[in-house]
């Protein structure tokens, strides 16, 4: 289990980016790139940090209005050395402690702990089988997509099992809420005991990325578990042309890049790289809880990464994960005017899926 | 109206125009309170004001309102200076100039591109590649350089010695002078013009202390079709530079020309060591590395790489370096920018002291003295040397722009002093030497003063042409005629 350490301790990291100031992580992150402002990007956060630390600067509900501006999305800690995301989580903590945090997160928070999901819905979906697969909460309030999930893993020879869950609680992590973080993990340990020693297959890219690096368990992404299994299967080619979406946990913290590929490759797509991509992709805007404190920048957010699709000619995105889909789609929509087009987003699963019948 | 009223009352007149792109936060003016030069770890210059213009309008405007109360305006790019040129000291209005970002106008046809000047070099490159066009003004800071930045520091390239610097591309600038207006300055794009005054290369190395440059138009040329680097040690340093100005004697389009001391190669082979684990190997004798790279048609490249080794292993006795992943290694750091992700090489380095450095220029045959002198010094004021390079700058000659680097302890007020000694000494020494105090970094809140020592009489009239575009002083104040460091 991860451990959280207190802003003090990374004054090291703090002042080995207030000195360096090389920038190679702010034009490009995605909230810079609307905001125009230091601020908003980590070398600016970095000297805020350093503020705090200080003294020179107070804990307030403009610092917190800030940090909350950020996705989390970690393309400058990719870009960095340093441990760019933990130390803005710390910031998050210090506000918190100070009585600084969105009544938004704070309602999020108190959601999770009260009925274990992070949506005003059910968890519905529950199936028999060998294998642990957990959904986490956006897939579990889209049966349809799970529905395409299950009948892709079936397809490829996997006998899924999904049995009561609750939150991964990622999100109240991201933003802080350290004590809150640490109950929820307990709650999920409770009930996802009986499958905690062995490894689980799940497709949320942020569930995956926190139940490995906050929880310390075995997990596999499931479009590993079918990449692996894919060659040899018949496949009803689609002849498409399209770009890849790296979802930030999937391809930056997980190290999942080739698999996608390989399957989009594997199903017959013509694959047109955006300038950002891979470990260096940006965000979608659905990152770090912007969304609900301050949906006008993930939706700009959103349509910036769309325009980088455009930039290189395609009008189909692919992607694989529950957030990045609808957030990119919702920026596409925005966009039709601007472009004279409107740029598809399409989840991997449901090409798959096609693919596979 | 006191000082206190005057900001007041200049934020509401800002805010009436850009809204909530005008501020006095403390925690976004706290964002703009250094830039990469050697300050002491707590030192703070906090701006009163941030504002975030978009077009050169919008900077009229915010020029007006700082000549009405006489405050400092200063312009804020990709903060990668090493000369302090954007810290506000006097405090004032800070103008983030990367709200202008827009490309205006992409004309193959002309071989141009006009550009909003807040634009970063990465960034231009990028929507220039799909015209199959590049500007080949290209500091190691590009992806957070900005035109304008490179404009105001007139700052080092890595192909200055085929293409030169961004003057070399430059054609065509909007300048927001002192004065509260916009100025179109230099020649369209026509390469040219004898006509009148060449008004517009004086904005290079302003460092915005005569206005706020808005608006660019740069030539740029075509992506060649290929790239080969390659490097080779030599026994001295001079045997290096006489390689190289043999090399371009012979009619070889050199695209870029870096000669390293054996010291510095350390820093260059950060990717190299992360990589495979090891240091490279370089010969115990070979005092100097010359990396080269000739970029082009296969054909011509393949042609120009023989050529090269022909001269510099037959005629200087020069070793061809055999392990090509530290080339690339090398090249990764100075061009591609290519780091392993999450172990990017500038803060990694930086952990416990910071790159710092005195940029200084002398002529190709007092090289040697130079470097002598570097030794001598940076030991005298207690320097951790960290090598030097010598970069080439102007198209087709050995043109020395020297960087020569050490590590700086910015753990105390006194240590970082110690370093600004260090860079006057070797300043003086340079002058001497027949050279320049500043070759890529500029004077920033460093050598402003000081370099009336270079400059004798010449330097009345850059103060004179000062007041011409910014009669109040208001634009960067504290930059070009005095320093906080360097005291003549």
């Amino acid at each position: 289990m991860a451990e959280y350490r207190a802003l003090e301790q990374f004054v090291d990291d703090i002042y080995t980016c207030n000195r360096t100031r090389c920038g190679f992580c702010s034009v490009e992150c995605p909230v810079f790139r609307v905001k125009r402002m230091e601020t908003y990007a980590s070398r600016g956060r970095m000297l805020v940090a350093r503020g705090l630390l200080e003294g020179i600067l107070e804990p307030s509900a403009e610092m917190q209005e800030v940090m909350d501006a950020c996705l989390m999305c970690g393309y400058c800690q990719a870009r960095c050395a340093l441990e760019n995301l933990d130390i803005f989580s710390a910031v998050r903590r210090e506000l918190r402690e100070a009585g600084f945090a969105s009544p938004k997160h704070e309602q999020t928070a108190e959601r999770i702990l009260e009925t274990g999901t992070l949506f005003d819905r059910p968890m519905p979906f529950r199936r028999v089988g060998t294998t642990p697969l957990y959904l986490g909460c956006a897939y579990q309030s889209k049966p349809h997509q799970v529905q395409t999930i299950v009948s892709v893993l079936e397809k490829v020879g996997l006998d899924p099992l999904v049995s009561d869950e609750v939150c991964c609680s990622y999100i109240i992590s991201a933003v802080g809420f350290e004590e809150e973080f640490q109950r929820a993990q307990a709650r999920f340990r409770q009930v996802y005991g009986p499958h905690l020693e062995k490894e689980i297959l799940t497709v949320c890219p942020t569930c995956t990325a926190t139940l490995r690096d906050e929880y310390g368990l075995q997990v596999k992404h499931a479009l590993v578990a079918v990449a692996e299994r894919l060659p040899g299967m018949t496949i009803k080619p689609i002849n498409r042309r399209v770009t890849y979406h790296d979802p930030c946990h999937l391809g930056r913290m997980l190290g999942v890049i080739e698999e996608p590929r390989q399957i989009l490759k594997a199903l017959g797509m013509e694959l047109v790289e955006m300038e950002h991509h891979g470990v260096f992709s940006t965000c979608c805007g659905g990152g770090g809880g912007v969304f609900d404190v301050d949906r006008a920048l993930a939706v700009e957010v959103a349509k910036n990464r769309v325009r980088d699709a455009v930039a290189v000619g395609v009008d189909i995105i692919v992607t694989a994960c529950p957030t990045c889909q609808p957030t990119l789609l919702r920026g596409a929509g925005r966009l039709v005017n601007e472009l004279g087009v409107f740029v598809d987003v399409l989840d991997l699963w449901e090409l798959l899926d096609q693919a596979l019948d | 109206m006191t000082d206190q009223e005057k900001l007041k009352a200049a934020l509401t007149e800002l805010q009436a125009f850009l809204g909530d792109r005008a501020t006095d936060s403390a925690i976004h003016r706290m964002a703009y309170s250094r830039d990469w030069s050697p300050r002491y770890k707590d030192m703070t210059d906090l701006p009163d004001i941030l504002v975030v213009p978009r077009n050169t309008e919008e900077v009229v405007q915010i020029v007006q309102v700082a000549l009405k109360y006489e405050l400092p305006v200063i312009p804020f790019a990709g903060g990668t200076g090493m000369g302090g040129g954007v810290v506000a000291w006097k405090g004032g209005i800070m103008v983030e100039t990367k709200g202008m970002n827009q490309v205006l106008e992409i004309d193959p046809a002309n071989m141009s591109v006009t550009v909003q000047a807040g634009i970063t070099i990465w960034e231009l490159n990028e929507r220039l590649a799909p015209y199959g066009l590049w500007l080949p003004h290209q500091p190691e800071s590009k992806r957070a350089c900005t035109i304008g930045a490179s404009i105001g520091c007139d700052n080092d390239s890595t192909f200055g010695v085929r293409y030169g610097k961004i003057l070399d591309c430059l054609t065509n600038a909007v300048v927001v002078t002192g004065r509260g207006e916009a100025v179109r300055l230099g020649h369209r794009k026509a390469s040219f013009s004898s006509t009148g005054y060449n008004l517009m290369h004086l904005l290079v190395a302003a460092e915005g202390t005569l206005g706020i440059v808005t608006e660019a138009t740069l030539r740029v040329v075509t992506l060649p079709k290929t790239r080969e680097v390659r490097a080779w040690v030599f026994r001295t340093l001079i045997d290096g530079a006489r390689a190289l100005e043999r090399t371009l004697a012979s009619g070889l389009s050199v695209e870029s020309a870096h000669l390293n001391c054996r010291r510095r190669l350390h820093f260059y082979t950060h990717a190299f060591r992360q990589k495979y684990g090891k240091e490279p190997e370089i010969p115990d004798w070979a005092e100097s590395i010359l990396f080269l790279s000739f970029a082009g048609d296969e054909d011509v490249v393949e042609f120009s790489l023989q050529k090269a080794r022909s001269i510099l292993e037959g005629e200087f006795h020069g070793e061809w370096v055999r392990e090509q992943e530290m080339v690339e290694g090398y090249w990764d750091s100075k061009h591609r920018l290519a780091f392993i992700p999450f172990k990017q090489k500038w803060p990694d380095s930086q952990r416990e002291k910071k790159f710092g450095a005195a940029d200084v220029g002398v002529p190709m045959g007092r090289l040697e003295e130079m470097y002598h002198a570097f030794l001598e010094i940076s030991a005298k004021y207690d320097q951790q040397i960290l090598g030097m390079t010598v970069y080439n700058e102007s198209p087709n000659k050995v043109s020395p722009s020297i960087s020569f680097a050490v590590f700086v302890d910015d753990s105390t007020e006194e240590t970082v002093q110690n370093f600004y000694r260090y860079v006057r000494e070797m300043s003086l020494k340079a002058v001497e030497l027949e050279g320049t105090m500043s070759t890529y970094i500029g004077d920033g809140d460093r050598l402003g003063g000081f370099n009336e020592l270079e400059h004798g009489l010449s330097f009345q009239y850059m103060k004179e042409l000062k007041a011409l575009f910014d009669p109040k002083n208001i634009m960067n104040p504290g930059k070009k005629f005095e320093s906080r460091w360097i005291q003549p």
